[in-house]
C-alpha cells in the first residue's frame, strides 16, 4: 500500500529544528515564548510520528525511502535519506512522545531559569537530530545525526555552566563518547571501501551482509561489526566507556530522563539492531556484544546498591538496563531488544522526571536526607512506584514481559547469559526497593524545615508523571509470551513465540525476593543496614568508588595524555626550535665575521680575495669531475 | 553582464588601487580609512562572488583565462644547427601575464575574499597608524588573490613575495610584545622557502616551460613560466626531442624539484618540523592579521603543494604517498598532543592548526579525487574557522586584557553572545558534523583509507584528541565561575558580531549542504587524476 504520511517523514525532525532556528534568532529575548514555541513543536512532531504509525498498523504498509542529495565528492555520493518502517515509526512515537513530556514538564521545571529559551532551543536541536537518527536511511547520516545529538547531550548537561562539576562532566561525556565515535567512523570507512559501489545504506548493507554472499570476509566483518560495536559502548554508557554517563546527572533533570535514560543512550541500541545483519555475519562480534552486555548489566547494578544521589542511583540503574538490552541483541533477539528499550524509555523516563519531582521539592538529591515524603508528594510517590516496579520487573507492569522477552532470548542463546541477567534482575528489585523505601517511607531525615515545606509539584509536572505511569503499566502488552504482536509487526514475519516456564519463574521470584529483602533492610529494619558493610567493608567501598574505573582513566590516559604533551612541548621548544636559533644564530655569527673582516685594513681584504680566489679556482676545477 | 572584462585582473588589482587611494587619504580618519579599506575589500569579493555564480565545473575556467606577454628577452645563446638536426634560430626568455581560475583555485579565491573582508571589520581593534596599516593590507590583499590566480610560474612567485613584505610590517608595527621577533622569524624562514621555492622554479622553467615555434629558417625556442605549458611538455612523450638539445628534466631532477617544492610550500603549510615560525605570528601577531595569516596564508602552501607538486610531479607524488601519509600523522599528532597543554589560547589554536593541516596532507596523499577535494576543503574550512577564532580573540583581548586560559573563565556569563559563537567555532574545529569542520576531515580520511588504512586509522585519533584540546581551552575560558574582575563586561558591539555571524553562517553552511563546495571542485582535479591513472596505473 502506497503510504501519504511517511513520504513527508522529514516533517517530524523539521518542527523541532525550525523551533531551535526561531529560538536562536530571537535569542533570550523570547524567554518563556521560546519554552511554548518549541514545546508545540514537540507537540507537531509527536502527532506526525502518530499518524505514521497508524498509517502502518492500519495498512500493511511497504517500507519508504526518500531524500536529499547532499554531499558529492569523487566517489562519495550521498543523500541526506530517510526510511520509514514499523521499526522507524516505533522508534519516532517513543521519541517524540518522551520529548513532549519533557517539554512540557520542563515548562514547569525550568520556570524559574533566565536561560530557558536556551534550554528548549537545545532540546528542540536534541529532538530534531534524534529523530534525524531514528529516521536515517545510510550509515552516514546516521553518524552526523549520531555526533549531533551527542553535542547536544553535552551542551545540556553542562546547561549550568557555572558549575565546575557541570563543566566537567560535559566534557567527559562528549570526549568519552567521542572513542566509540572514532570506532563507528573507521566502521564506515571501512564499509565504504569494501562495500560494492561505495553504498552506505542499510538497504544496501541488508542486501550484502543478510545474504552472507561473501562479498565481504569474515574478518573484515567481524572488525567492521565491533568497531559498530565500540560506538553503541560509547553512546549507551557500556563498560568500559560507562563513566560518561552517571556525571551526566549534573546537567538538570528533564535532560537526564530524555536524553540519559529514554533516547539517546538507547540510540547504541538501537544502532546494533539497525545494522544486525553485520552482527549476524560476525558471531563473534555477536557474542561480544552479548558479553559485554551481560558484564554492564550486573556491574553497573552492583554500584547502583551503593550509592546515595538519587539521580546516580538511577544512572547506573540505566547503564544496567541498556546492557540487558545489548544482551538481547547479543543472544540474537533484535525484537525483544527494542521491545526492552520501548518499555524502558516509559518507565525510566518516568523515574527521573520523579526524580526530579523530588529533587524539585527538597532541593537535595541526596537519599539519607530524604524519606517520609510518600504521604507529602502523592502522586509522584504512586507514579514513582509504578515505576520502580515496572523496572523491578513485577507482573503486570511493563519491564515484567520486556525482561521477560530478554531473559527468554538469553536463555536459548546461552545458560550463563540467562544466570546473570537473573542476577542483574534480582540486584535491580533490590536498588529500587532501597531508593524508593528511603525516599518516599519512614521518617524524614536530614533538613527537616526544608521537608516540612516539601509539597507536590505542579500540575504541569505531575501530568507527564501520571501519562508516563500509565504507559509503564501497559506499555509491555504488545508483546507478551502469548500475542508476539510487537515482534511481527516489526521484523514483519510471524515470529515464533514461545513462552519459557523457566524464564517467568526464574525472574519474577528473582525481582520479588530483591524488593522483599530491599523492603525488609530498609523499610522494615529487620536487617541491619550496615549488616552487609560492616562485614565486606572493602567490598562496599570499592562499589561505592564505583571500582575505581575514573581513577583508573585518569592515571592511564589523562595523565599520560598530560606527561606527554609536557614532554613534546619541551620538545618542540629545545630541539625544534631550538634549532632554528641555533641556525639563525650561526647567520648573525658569520655576519658578525664578515663585519669584523670589514675592518679597512688592507692585509684582511688581501687574505679574504686569496682565499676566495682558492676556493673559486676549485670550484671551476671541479666543475670537470662533476 | 561581465562578459568582457578581466575580471580576474579586476580581483587582482582592484585592492592595489585601494592601497594607493589609501595613500592619499587623511592619516587621522579611521572610520574613513577603515570605510575605503572595506570599499576595496568587497568589491573584489563580490566579483569573486560572480565568479562562483557564472563558474562552470564541467567547462572549466577557460573562459576567465588572461594572456598577456610581458617582457621578452634575447638569450645570449649561440643560434645555430643542434644535436638533433633543427636549426634553432633564436632562444628568448617570455615572462608573461597569465592569470586563470580552476576548481582547485576558485574556492580559495572565495575564501581570500570573505576572509579578508571579514579581517578588515575587525581592524577596530588596531589602535595606530590606520593608514599605513590599511595600505600594507591591501598590497597583501592583491599578493593573495594573485598567488592563486597567477598561470605563469613568474608571476606567481612575485604575488608569493608581494604577500611577506607587507605581512612583515603588519607583524612587526602592530603586533603583542614579541612582534619584532616574530616578524624577523616569519621573514627569514618565509625567505628560505621563497629562495627554495625559487630554486624549483627556475629548474622548472629551464627545462619544461620552452616553447618551440617553427619558422621558415627553423626553430625559435622560448623559455617561459607558463603553467599550461609545463603541462603539456610533462605530457608529450616526444617533449624531450622538441627540447632540442636544451637540458630535459631528467628523473633525478624531478625528484629534486618535488622535493623542493614539498619543502618550499611544507614551510607554509606548515609541516612539522618546519613549523615554529607560525606559532610567534599565532602568538605575537594583531588578531585581524593572523585572521589573514590562519586563514589564508597557510593555505597558499595546500595550494602550492597541489598546484605544483601534486600536478606536476604526479608519479613522484605517488611514490612518495606514504611519506607524505605519514607528514600528515605526525602533524596531526604532534599538532593535536601539544594543544593540550598550552596555557595561552592562541597557542592552542597554533598548534590546532598544525593539526589540521596534517588532515590536508592525508587527502593529498589519497590520490584520489575525494581525498584531494577533502585536502582542499578542509583548506576553506580551516580558513573560515580559524578566522573566527582570532576574530573572538581580538574581541576578548579588548575586554579582558589577556589570552591565558587560566586567567580567564565563565565568560558565558558576561558575553553570552561572543561565548556562544566561541563554542560553535570550537565545536566546528573539533569536527563535529553538521559544521564545515567535519567534510574536509571526514573526505580526507575516507580518500586516504583507500590506500592507507592503517595510516588513516591512527590519524583519525587526531579526532579525538580535537575535542579534549578545544573543549579544555573553550569551556575553560567561557564556562566555570566568572572572576569578579570581569563582571562589567560588554558583549560584542555591531561591528564586531557582524563578521562573527557572517563566518558562523558560512561554517553552517557549508556544513550542512557541502556540495555547495564539492560541486565546485568537481572537474577541478581531472588533469591530476588522469595523469596518476595513465602513469601510476590507478
Amino acid at each position: 500500500m502506497a503510504t501519504v504520511f511517511s513520504q513527508y517523514a522529514w516533517l517530524v525532525p523539521a518542527f523541532p529544528l525550525a523551533a531551535f532556528a526561531i529560538l536562536t534568532a530571537l535569542g533570550r529575548s523570547l524567554s518563556r515564548t521560546g519554552a511554548w514555541i518549541a514545546t508545540v513543536a514537540s507537540l507537531a512532531s509527536f502527532v506526525y510520528s502518530v499518524m505514521i504509525a497508524a498509517e502502518r498498523l492500519a495498512k500493511n504498509a511497504e517500507d519508504y525511502i526518500g531524500g536529499f542529495a547532499w554531499l558529492r565528492a569523487g566517489s562519495v555520493n550521498l543523500t541526506a535519506g530517510y526510511e520509514v518502517t514499523n521499526l522507524t515509526a516505533l522508534m519516532l512515537v517513543v521519541v517524540t512522545l518522551v520529548a513532549l513530556l519533557v517539554n512540557l514538564y520542563s515548562l514547569g521545571y525550568m520556570k524559574d531559569d533566565e536561560r530557558i529559551s536556551t534550554f528548549f532551543s537545545y532540546v528542540a536541536l536534541f529532538t530534531a537530530s534524534m529523530l534525524g537518527l531514528v529516521l536515517a536511511d545510510n550509515l552516514m547520516i546516521l553518524y552526523v545525526c549520531w555526533e549531533l545529538v551527542g553535542v547536544c547531550s553535552f551542551l545540556l548537561i553542562g546547561f549550568w555552566y557555572r558549575k565546575p562539576e557541570a563543566r566537567a562532566a560535559a566534557k567527559k561525556a562528549f570526549i568519552v563518547t567521542r572513542i566509540g565515535d572514532l570506532g563507528l567512523l573507521i566502521a564506515i570507512l571501512l564499509l565504504f571501501w569494501y562495500m560494492p559501489g561505495h553504498a552506505l545504506d542499510f538497504a544496501s548493507l541488508h542486501n550484502v551482509f543478510y545474504a552472507q554472499s561473501g562479498i565481504i570476509s569474515t574478518s573484515i566483518t567481524t572488525l567492521i561489526a565491533l568497531l559498530i560495536f565500540l560506538g553503541a559502548v560509547g553512546k549507551s554508557g557500556q563498560f568500559p566507556l560507562h563513566v560518561w554517563l552517571p556525571d551526566a546527572m549534573e546537567g538538570p533533570t528533564p535532560i537526564s530522563a530524555l536524553i540519559h535514560a529514554a533516547t539517546m543512550v538507547a540510540a547504541g541500541v538501537f544502532l546494533v539492531v539497525r545494522t544486525f545483519d553485520i552482527f549476524a555475519a560476525a558471531p563473534a562480534a555477536l557474542d561480544t556484544v552479548a558479553v559485554v552486555g551481560a558484564f554492564t548489566a550486573i556491574f553497573a547494578a552492583t554500584i547502583g546498591l551503593a550509592q546515595n544521589d538519587i539521580k546516580r542511583i538511577l544512572a547506573y540503574s540505566t547503564v544496567s538496563q541498556l546492557g540487558y538490552m545489548m544482551l538481547a541483541v547479543g543472544a540474537g533477539s533484535t525484537t525483544s531488544a527494542m521491545f526492552h528499550l520501548f518499555t524502558h524509555a516509559f518507565f525510566k523516563a518516568l523515574l527521573f522526571l520523579g526524580a526530579g519531582s523530588v529533587i524539585h521539592a527538597v532541593h537535595t538529591q541526596d537519599i539519607r536526607e530524604m524519606g517520609g515524603l510518600g504521604s507529602r508528594m502523592k502522586i509522584t510517590a504512586w507514579t514513582f512506584g509504578i515505576g520502580a516496579l515496572a523496572l523491578s520487573g513485577i507482573p503486570p507492569f511493563s519491564g515484567f514481559w520486556s525482561k521477560d522477552a530478554v531473559l527468554t532470548a538469553a536463555l536459548d542463546d546461552n545458560p550463563w547469559l540467562f544466570a546473570v541477567g537473573v542476577v542483574a534482575a534480582f540486584l535491580t528489585a533490590l536498588y529500587m526497593a532501597r531508593l524508593f523505601f528511603l525516599v518516599f517511607a519512614g521518617k524524614p531525615r536530614g533538613d527537616a524545615g526544608a521537608h516540612a515545606r516539601a509539597k507536590e509539584s505542579p500540575a504541569v509536572m505531575t501530568a507527564p508523571l501520571i501519562v508516563l505511569a500509565a504507559l509503564a503499566v501497559v506499555a509491555g502488552f504488545v508483546q507478551t509470551p502469548f500475542s508476539g504482536w510487537l515482534g511481527s509487526w516489526l521484523t514483519g514475519g510471524a515470529e515464533e513465540e514461545h513462552a519459557s516456564g523457566l524464564a517467568i519463574v526464574a525472574s519474577v521470584a528473582a525481582s520479588l525476593l530483591g524488593l522483599y529483602l530491599g523492603w525488609l533492610i530498609y523499610s522494615k529494619g529487620a536487617v541491619r543496614r550496615d549488616a552487609v558493610s560492616s562485614r565486606f567493608p572493602r567490598l562496599v567501598r570499592l562499589a561505592e568508588r564505583k571500582y575505581y574505573i575514573d581513577e583508573l582513566y585518569d592515571a592511564l590516559f589523562v595523565k599520560s595524555l598530560r606527561g606527554l604533551g609536557k614532554a613534546l612541548s619541551a620538545f618542540d621548544d629545545v630541539v625544534v626550535d631550538g634549532a632554528v636559533r641555533l641556525a639563525g644564530r650561526s647567520a648573525l655569527a658569520l655576519g658578525r665575521l664578515n663585519t669584523r673582516l670589514q675592518n679597512g685594513q688592507i692585509q684582511t681584504y688581501g687574505l679574504a680575495a686569496l682565499v676566495a680566489a682558492v676556493v673559486l679556482v676549485l670550484a671551476i676545477a671541479g666543475r670537470r669531475f662533476w | 553582464m561581465l562578459e568582457n572584462v578581466p575580471v580576474l585582473s579586476l580581483i587582482v588589482w582592484i585592492p592595489l588601487l585601494g592601497a594607493l587611494v589609501t595613500l592619499l587619504l587623511p592619516k587621522h580618519h579611521s572610520r574613513l580609512l577603515r570605510g575605503f579599506a572595506l570599499l576595496f575589500t568587497v568589491i573584489p569579493l563580490l566579483l569573486a562572488v560572480w565568479l562562483y555564480a557564472s563558474y562552470e565545473p564541467v567547462a572549466g575556467g577557460g573562459a576567465f583565462a588572461e594572456h598577456g606577454t610581458w617582457l621578452s628577452v634575447p638569450l645570449n645563446t649561440e643560434a645555430g644547427l643542434q644535436g638533433t638536426g633543427v636549426n634553432v634560430t633564436s632562444y628568448r626568455l617570455v615572462f608573461d601575464y597569465r592569470l586563470g581560475v580552476d576548481g582547485l583555485s576558485l574556492p580559495l579565491v572565495l575564501l581570500t575574499g570573505v576572509v579578508a573582508a571579514m579581517s578588515v571589520l575587525a581592524s577596530v581593534h588596531i589602535r595606530k597608524r590606520w593608514k599605513t596599516y590599511f595600505s600594507l593590507f591591501l598590497l597583501l590583499e592583491t599578493g593573495m588573490y594573485g598567488v592563486f590566480l597567477a598561470r605563469d610560474l613568474t608571476l606567481f612567485f612575485i604575488f608569493f613575495e608581494l604577500t611577506l613584505i607587507p605581512m612583515f610590517f603588519l607583524i612587526g608595527i602592530w603586533g603583542y610584545f614579541g612582534r619584532e621577533k616574530a616578524a624577523n622569524r616569519f621573514l627569514l624562514y618565509n625567505g628560505l622557502g621563497s629562495a627554495i621555492m625559487l630554486l624549483a622554479f627556475l629548474i622548472l622553467i629551464a627545462t619544461l616551460g620552452f616553447t618551440v615555434t617553427e619558422t621558415a629558417g627553423g626553430a625559435a625556442i622560448s623559455f617561459g613560466g607558463d603553467y599550461e605549458t609545463l603541462l603539456a611538455n610533462l605530457a608529450d612523450p616526444n617533449a624531450a626531442a622538441h627540447a632540442s638539445g636544451a637540458m630535459f628534466l631528467s628523473e633525478n631532477l624531478k625528484w629534486a624539484a618535488f622535493v623542493l617544492l614539498l619543502i618550499a610550500f611544507g614551510i607554509k603549510l606548515p609541516i612539522f618540523p618546519l613549523h615554529t615560525w607560525m606559532l610567534k605570528v599565532h602568538a605575537e601577531a594583531p588578531p585581524s592579521v593572523v585572521m589573514i595569516h590562519s586563514g589564508i596564508l597557510l593555505k597558499m602552501g595546500v595550494y602550492g603543494l597541489v598546484r605544483f607538486a601534486a600536478f606536476l610531479f604526479p608519479a613522484q607524488l605517488a611514490s612518495w604517498a606514504t611519506v607524505i601519509a605519514i607528514l600528515g600523522v605526525v602533524n596531526i599528532l604532534y599538532g593535536a598532543v601539544l594543544a593540550c597543554v598550552q596555557k595561552e589560547f592562541k597557542l592552542v589554536l597554533a598548534y590546532s592548526s598544525v593539526s589540521h593541516m596534517g588532515i590536508v596532507l592525508l587527502g593529498i596523499a589519497s590520490l584520489n579525487e575525494t581525498g584531494f577535494e577533502g585536502a582542499i576543503y578542509q583548506a576553506v574550512s580551516h580558513g573560515l574557522i580559524s578566522a573566527l577564532m582570532f576574530l573572538i580573540v581580538g574581541s576578548l583581548y579588548e575586554r579582558t586584557g589577556t589570552t591565558k586560559i587560566d586567567e580567564l573563565g565563565g565568560l558565558a556569563k558576561v558575553v553570552p553572545f561572543t561565548a556562544g559563537i566561541l563554542l560553535t567555532a570550537g565545536l566546528a574545529s573539533l569536527g563535529l558534523p553538521g559544521l564545515s569542520g567535519f567534510v574536509g576531515e571526514f573526505l580526507s580520511l575516507l580518500g586516504l583509507f583507500g590506500s592507507l588504512k592503517w595510516l588513516t586509522a591512527i590519524g583519525a585519533l587526531g579526532v579525538l584528541l580535537a575535542a579534549v584540546y578545544v573543549l579544555r581551552s573553550v569551556l575553560a575560558i567561557t564556562y566555570g565561575p566568572l572572576p569578579e574582575r570581569f563582571a562589567g563586561m560588554k558583549d560584542a558591539r555591531f561591528v564586531e558580531a557582524l563578521p562573527m555571524v557572517v563566518l558562523t553562517a558560512l561554517i553552517v553552511l557549508l556544513g550542512i549542504y557541502p556540495s555547495l563546495l564539492t560541486d565546485l571542485m568537481q572537474h577541478g582535479f581531472d588533469g591530476l587524476l588522469k595523469e596518476l591513472q595513465t602513469r601510476v596505473g590507478g
